[in-house]
């Protein structure tokens, strides 16, 4: 039924031109209003990498190669971005490792495990991850004070506020698939389960997976409240932005090395939300959280 | 959902559970155990890193630190200063000062991107989505490097003769207008999927109909979005509520000058343990826990009402 409603106006586009609209010189003038804004920060950050002084005239008042050497160069900032990458790539393969299980079963055996999931799975979405951050340190501290401030405290919380994405994903590949009858259609053909899952079922959900991970991977590389209050005294990458922001003066370039940091980010999380898309082909990965029956799924785009 | 039972294993659960006779506890628990062993990791996890931090805020918010039992002591001495008074009323109005602006642009951006040939729908969805993915403290900097007060734009406004100077890095025009760059973008791709339940048709049946544009906007297409577009605000303010990286890294620059937000007075309270210290920011988060719950429960009664045009 949603269906219908979503493919009937996706089809439409070609006719819709005809009617205009609000003139056309209106809207172009939107449309650059909103390429202006989304593009500029990007090119203030990049021409600030590359510039000597930048703070009495229009442009910098000269270019150099220095700070992207002295950043990619520097122990620190490399020991921060192998954190982050160790940090998000263990917590985008803990939340694959237990919510495909976790999925695959409420789907084939238990629905209950669907209701709790999926209350659970918007406490991240509503409650800021401050909130959540400061609780976990709290509880950490009642029943296991040895875990206070480590690493793996950390991977642990940046996998439960990650965890939504992979389950939305993973969720959503395995309705498309049909999950249910190719796994009965697996048994049928005397498949033990665990066949089923490696041979019939994964192969079916790789792209459910892949996105959910890619998206779990950049919620957990950009992260930064539970970072600062979990992992106190570790180095990730926005921890060390965070540090160099706040120590702002004007002549040890701190802030072109932290230019050279965030396009490093950026070029991180466009990499990732690029596959993601092009996983999608065009479809918007992120839909009003809850409201799935708004969704295309996935059996519809061919 | 369809439970899968197979031919040549017996499940356990409810079905067995519920016999006559009734079986032993060994049987029973293996009945519970195939119904839920492979959710039981992801579940243990739920529990004890989203789950049970929720409950210890809430418990410590009454308990103030463990001295002595369930009060509301805490609730009022927290309340009844003007630091966290201030922060409260500061964080809802910049939220809804935000989602407002969000909303006010992001619609028609929705519409009309909603609208467009696949190919420049496809080119914009790839942008608002690399935009929609920036936050924290690199969007704090691009702030600063862009309309910050030594900003690029700034430069160049100031390069033309202006007099102009920009807001200070930690005011709230500032967080309102690094919030937004991650805002529209979100706002619109959430409400992308809603616009394609305005069907073409309907538009054309109230031009038959010798509809105006405006006629049709009012009484057929605003009525139809408005479920959709409130629901889309109200995550857009409980996650403004929320943010926190930004406005550190804005508010940071700025120092005593900041304005003063729940999210940064829990980031405080928690390095500084001068005040109330942590019972204080019990308190806060459990302030934005509630109105975390409220939005929530106000997204779903809009979605339910959004959800009946399908």
């Amino acid at each position: 039924m949603a269906v219908s409603a979503v493919t009937a106006a996706t089809a439409a586009p070609e006719r819709r031109r005809q009617t205009g609209g609000p003139g056309r010189a209106a809207r172009y003038l939107f449309f650059g209003a909103a390429l202006f804004y989304l593009c500029v920060p990007m090119i203030a950050v990049l021409i600030y990498s590359f510039a000597t002084r930048w703070t009495a005239n229009v442009l910098p008042d000269g270019y150099t190669l220095e700070w992207w050497q002295a950043t990619l160069s520097n122990p620190r900032i490399q020991s921060a971005f192998s954190t982050s990458i160790m940090l998000a790539t263990l917590t985008a393969a803990i939340d694959i490792a237990l919510v495909v299980p976790a999925a695959y079963w409420s789907r084939v055996r238990n629905a209950r495990i669907r209701h709790v999931v999926e209350v659970t799975a918007a406490l991240p979405f509503a409650l800021p991850y401050i909130v959540i951050a400061f609780g976990l340190m709290q509880f950490s501290g009642m029943v296991a004070p040895q875990f206070q401030g480590t690493f793996l405290l950390l991977v642990a919380g940046h996998a439960a506020i990650a965890f939504p994405f992979v389950y939305w994903a993973v969720d959503g590949a395995m309705a498309a698939a049909g999950i249910e009858r190719l796994s009965e259609t697996a048994e049928a053909c005397g498949a033990s389960p665990f066949q089923a899952v490696r041979r019939v079922v994964i192969p079916n959900i790789s792209a459910g997976i892949v996105s959910g991970g890619l998206l779990s991977f950049a919620a957990s590389f950009g992260e930064f409240a539970m970072a600062q209050i979990i992992g106190r005294g570790m180095d990730t990458v926005p921890l060390w932005s965070a540090e160099m922001i706040r120590s702002y003066s004007d002549t040890a370039g701190s802030y072109n090395r932290l230019a050279v940091v965030t396009l490093l980010t950026f070029a991180v999380l466009f990499a990732l939300s690029a596959v993601v898309v092009y996983w999608n082909r065009g479809q918007t990965v992120r839909l009003l959280p809850g409201a799935g029956a708004t969704n295309p799924t996935e059996g519809d785009r061919r | 959902m369809a439970t899968l039972t197979r031919p040549f294993e017996k499940i356990g659960g409810r079905e067995s559970a519920g016999g006559s006779a009734s079986p032993s506890l060994v049987t029973r628990m293996r009945g519970w155990l195939a119904a839920w062993l492979p959710a039981i990791p992801l579940l243990l996890l739920i529990a004890t890193c989203l789950v049970a931090p929720v409950l210890v805020l809430i418990w410590e918010s009454f308990t103030g630190m463990g001295e002595s039992g369930l009060s509301l002591d805490l609730w009022f001495k927290v309340l009844g200063q003007r630091v966290n008074q201030s922060a409260i009323s500061t964080s809802l109005v910049l939220a809804a000062l935000c989602s407002t602006i969000t909303l006010a642009i992001g619609a028609p951006l929705a519409w009309m991107i909603s609208r467009m040939l696949r190919g420049s729908r496809a080119f914009w969805l790839g942008l608002l989505n690399v935009a929609a993915n920036f936050g924290g403290i690199g969007l704090a900097f691009s702030y600063t490097a862009t309309v910050g007060t030594v900003g690029m734009l700034t430069l160049i406004i100031q390069g033309l003769g202006f007099g102009y100077s920009a807001p200070r890095e930690g005011s709230l025009p500032a967080l309102l207008m690094a919030y937004e760059y991650a805002n529209i973008p979100l706002f619109v791709l959430l409400t992308i999927p809603a616009m394609s339940i305005l069907r073409d048709d309907w538009w054309e049946a109230a031009q038959v109909a010798a509809a105006t544009r405006f006629t049709f906007w009012r009484r057929i297409g605003i009525p139809i979005l408005t479920p959709f577009l409130a629901a889309g605000w109200l995550l857009i303010f409980t996650w403004t509520l929320g943010i926190y990286g930004i406005a550190y890294g804005l508010a940071g620059q700025s120092g005593a000058t900041a304005v003063n937000l729940i999210t940064l007075q829990i980031g405080t309270a928690l390095q500084s343990d001068v005040l109330l210290g942590p019972g204080r920011a019990a308190i806060l988060a459990v302030v934005l826990m509630i109105f975390a719950t409220i939005s929530l429960i106000l997204y779903r009664v809009m979605l339910r009402r959004a959800l009946k045009w399908l």
